[in-house]
């Protein structure tokens, strides 16, 4: 059952034009040409309850305009979105309900507060009765660790401890759609990993769907099945993260450490260095079983291993593509 | 000032320098225009004060000739010059060091080869100067609804450029004072309010000094506000003639030395402040 | 009842943050303090030279600014945050408002307290009283209650306005100018009789920008002078009603305007 659907969805803003030369400071002021940027532009998908979509783009790309657009922040230009059949902008406090938006840069919480009345607030905010308000701090602060700072202030937290609170305190009402932008923006290994867990986990156990937008390639990797890329405003590709894989970078590598090999029958010497080659083959043409056996055939070989392409380098390559 | 810039200066030439400032100012400049409509509309709103405040002392005056000696023509006269002074003189912002401390900015400030506080004094300047090219195309329409006059004498005609600079001069050190408290507290905004009314009144904007009663005038004339708006005034309207123009720009600078020498404490202490807590 | 609840979970968030800075505290009451203290010293200046205004005298004087003040305290307690305006919006904090189930306004409106603002309706309400004894106005039941009605309709007022330019910010992004124009005309001239002004002026300050309503209008037929007003008697005693009416149609123009909100970064 699909619980986001996009269709056409196209947002545009206007600016008066920056002049330039002489005087451009005040030519601009007195200007009255605009210039239109389509942010986003002919946008179509939709996304089944429970799923893990990794939505990505470069910068300026209109990601951010989309997800903005999907909670309501903003209204389109045209298009229509339907979040859990509403209109998200048109019935903003009935689609924030349903929500839970996490921005890494922006903290929802009560600055000057301690994180254990920001949380308060919202259970009161979303009407969550309060025995079951307990009952959600209390299995959070386990899961998150928040004990040791749920009476600091927030504007006292470490960006980690600050992250996990907001996280709480967007699942604190129980919303089926769960927004994360950035979430693991400059955090440590160690902080990225709890907060994939946690969201992972949440995922599996109360069938959250989460809507995720990140620079972190890792994060998409460990969490999402699904990505959809955007670029100039379109989508450049909606599917399965090794359906991407397989279409935009089909080439596996042989890694081999050997004496002296010079070639292989289906796979091409892409590298060489100190006594490693690296042999590129399409594993649908030259099943790797062929390859590892014809190479072990002629050569004596120390050390072997195949090496997927990362989906970092596979994005890389489609944004170069495109231009 | 030069006591401001000192450490940054004696590791610089003298044009470098002012190069520096002269872009801390045109980026201000600028950034005072990108919010065009808020921008053109605050010159509209300074002719509709000018010609409420026409509206306002001809209602006092009520058909009278004078009070206390002044005619009314001189005091529209007075109340068109003030506002249009206002706007170059007092922006709406006193200083961008509250927002830039706000901001966490500082800290990129001070990497600047240049000294904090000159920047910012070069960048309010900057900001403030954006007024001009509305105020030359404002002037005539002021005049037109205000009453305009021509300077009392040849002495007041020059006498008042210079009296201008040194408004903007006190001012510009007043704000800066004002902004570097925010390295003590953070929140400033009520204190910058206040300011401004206290600010405003006592500096002759609203009601020219010699229509003050004795107690207030005593306090405004030993307060250094007078010498924001009312010094150029008077020179202008010939209110203050002969050796009293002398005086009253010695007064300025006088303020001028004695708020630059604070401006120079207050930094050092704020500075040792910033640099222990890292902005 | 969910929205008023709400509001009071709201601005009492607001208030224990707030106490969290002692020091700003007695900043911001000392700011009130002169804020209204220079108000006083501009009439006392006004008056020690120019004797009576339009005929009326200090007493009377002193009633009308002490209705404004009230009214200005009033609103600028649960008011004051549409000053940050400009900021909430330009940098992104309104897009927190938004994916809340809360009227966007009312987060607004407690996202901070101003505790200065009781002290402007404290020191507002202690001149009103004193004004108002030396006032030439019959004290009945009646009256009083008009008085009190009168300044609950001047905060509102005063509110709408405020709130009807803060509505531009989402198309302008920079609206403090305007609002500091209003807080100006408001000074300027809301403590004179605006009959001085001749008709066209008064007509404008009644009709266009409504600072009649403020206190002028209802002061001067509390005090019995409603032949001098240009405007029939019942239209002074409808002031409340008239603060009630603009408020609402400010709040629709807000709710309007608020739909080109851009957010800040695409």
């Amino acid at each position: 059952m699909p619980v986001i659907e996009v269709a056409d969805l196209v947002k545009e803003f206007s600016r008066p034009k920056q002049q330039e030369g002489a005087f451009a400071g005040i030519r601009t002021l007195l200007t009255r040409e605009q210039t239109v940027k389509r942010a986003v532009d002919g946008v179509n998908f939709t996304v089944q309850r429970g799923e893990m979509v990794g939505y990505l783009g470069p910068n300026g790309a209109g990601k951010s305009t989309t997800i903005k657009m999907l909670t309501g922040i903003l209204v389109p230009t045209s298009g229509t979105v339907t979040v859990a059949g509403t209109t998200p902008w048109r019935d903003r406090s009935r689609n924030a309900r349903r929500i839970g938006v996490v921005f890494g840069q922006r903290s929802q919480l009560w600055w000057d507060l301690p994180l254990r009345d920001s949380l308060w607030l919202i259970s009161r905010l979303y009407d969550v009765p309060q025995a079951r308000f307990r009952e959600k701090q209390r299995q959070f602060s386990e899961v998150l660790d928040l004990g040791p700072f749920l009476d600091t202030p927030v504007r006292q937290l470490s960006l980690g401890q600050r992250m996990r609170g907001d996280l709480a305190a967007a699942m604190l009402y129980d919303p089926d759609i769960l927004y994360l932008d950035e979430p693991t923006v400059g955090l440590d290994v160690i902080a990225k990993e709890r907060i994939r867990t946690f969201v992972g986990e949440l995922n599996r156990t109360s069938g959250t769907t989460v809507i995720l937008t990140t620079h972190d390639l890792d994060d998409v990797e460990e969490l999402c099945d699904r990505i959809i890329l955007i670029d100039h405003g379109k989508v450049a590709y909606d599917g399965a993260v090794d359906e991407l894989k397989t279409r935009y970078a089909p080439h596996r590598e042989l890694v081999v450490q050997t004496d002296g090999l010079e070639s292989v029958e289906g796979a091409e010497v892409v590298r060489r260095e100190g006594g490693k080659v690296w042999l590129r083959f399409d594993p649908v043409r030259t099943p790797p079983a062929d390859l590892v056996a014809a190479v072990l055939a002629q050569h004596r070989v120390t050390d072997l291993s195949i090496v997927e392409p990362e989906l970092e380098s596979v994005i890389h390559r489609i944004y170069a593509d495109r231009g | 000032m030069s006591a401001l810039m000192a450490d940054a200066a004696a590791k610089q030439p003298v044009v470098t320098l002012l190069r520096a400032h002269l872009a801390c100012a045109r980026m201000e400049f600028r950034a005072a225009l990108t919010y065009r409509t808020a921008y053109l509309s605050s010159f509209a709103m300074m002719l509709l004060q000018i010609w409420l405040l026409t509206v306002v002392w001809k209602a006092l005056y009520d058909g009278r000739e004078e009070v206390d000696g002044l005619g009314l023509t001189t005091m529209t006269a007075y109340a068109t010059l003030t506002t249009l002074q206002y706007h170059l003189v007092s922006p709406w912002r006193s200083s961008p060091i509250d927002q830039r401390v706000r901001e966490g900015k500082v800290a990129v400030d001070l990497l600047r080869p240049v000294g904090f506080p000159g920047q910012m004094l070069a960048g309010q300047l900057g900001w403030a100067s954006a007024a001009v090219p509305v105020l030359l195309v404002a002037l005539p329409f002021a005049l037109l609804i205000g009453a305009g006059q021509a300077p009392a004498s040849t002495a007041a005609g020059f006498a008042y450029p210079v009296a201008l600079i040194g408004a903007l001069l006190v001012n510009q050190l007043l704000g800066l004072l004002l902004g570097m408290v925010s390295f003590w507290t953070l929140e400033v905004s009520g204190a910058l309010m206040a300011y401004r009314f206290v600010a405003q009144f006592f500096s002759g904007a609203l009601v020219p000094l010699w229509f003050m009663p004795g107690p207030i005038r005593a306090a405004a004339e030993w307060l250094p506000f007078q010498a924001t708006a009312y010094t150029p005034a008077a020179v202008y309207l010939g209110q203050v003639e002969g050796v009293g123009i002398a005086a009253a720009l010695g007064v300025q600078l006088a303020w001028i030395a004695a708020l630059g020498t604070l401006a120079s404490f207050v930094w050092s202490r704020a500075r040792r402040r910033v640099l222990s807590q890292g902005g | 009842m969910r929205g008023p609840r709400v509001y009071l979970l709201l601005a009492g968030a607001a208030f224990r943050a707030e106490f969290q800075y002692r020091g700003n505290l007695f900043i911001n009451i000392i700011g009130g303090l002169f804020y209204q203290g220079v108000g006083l010293a501009f009439i006392w200046a006004v008056l020690d030279r120019f004797g009576q205004v339009g005929g009326w005298g200090l007493g009377e004087i002193a009633f009308l600014y002490g209705m404004r003040l009230t009214a200005h305290g009033l609103w600028v307690l649960p008011g004051h945050q549409l000053i940050h305006v400009d900021e909430v919006v330009i940098e992104g904090e309104y897009d927190r408002y938004l994916v809340r189930p809360v009227s966007p306004l009312v987060q607004l409106l407690t996202r901070r307290v101003r505790l200065s603002s009781l002290g402007d309706l404290a020191g507002g309400s202690a001149l009103l009283v004193i004004a108002s004894a030396s006032a030439p106005v019959d004290w009945s039941p009646g009256a009083v209650c008009f008085l009190l009605l009168a300044v609950v309709g001047g905060a509102l007022v005063e509110g709408s306005l405020q709130l009807a330019a803060s509505a531009l910010v989402f198309r302008m992004k920079r609206v403090s100018p305007i609002k500091f124009a209003i807080d100006m005309i408001f000074s300027d001239f809301g403590n004179y009789p605006l009959k001085i002004f001749g008709p066209v002026a008064g007509f404008a300050l009644t009709f266009v920008f409504p600072l009649a309503f403020v206190a002028y209008l209802p002061a001067t037929v509390l005090m019995d002078r409603g032949e001098e007003l240009a405007v029939p008697e019942w239209l002074a005693w409808g002031a409340p009603g008239i603060g009630v009416v603009l408020m609402y149609a400010a709040y629709r123009f807000w709710e309007r305007q608020s739909r080109y909100y851009e957010s800040s970064g695409h």
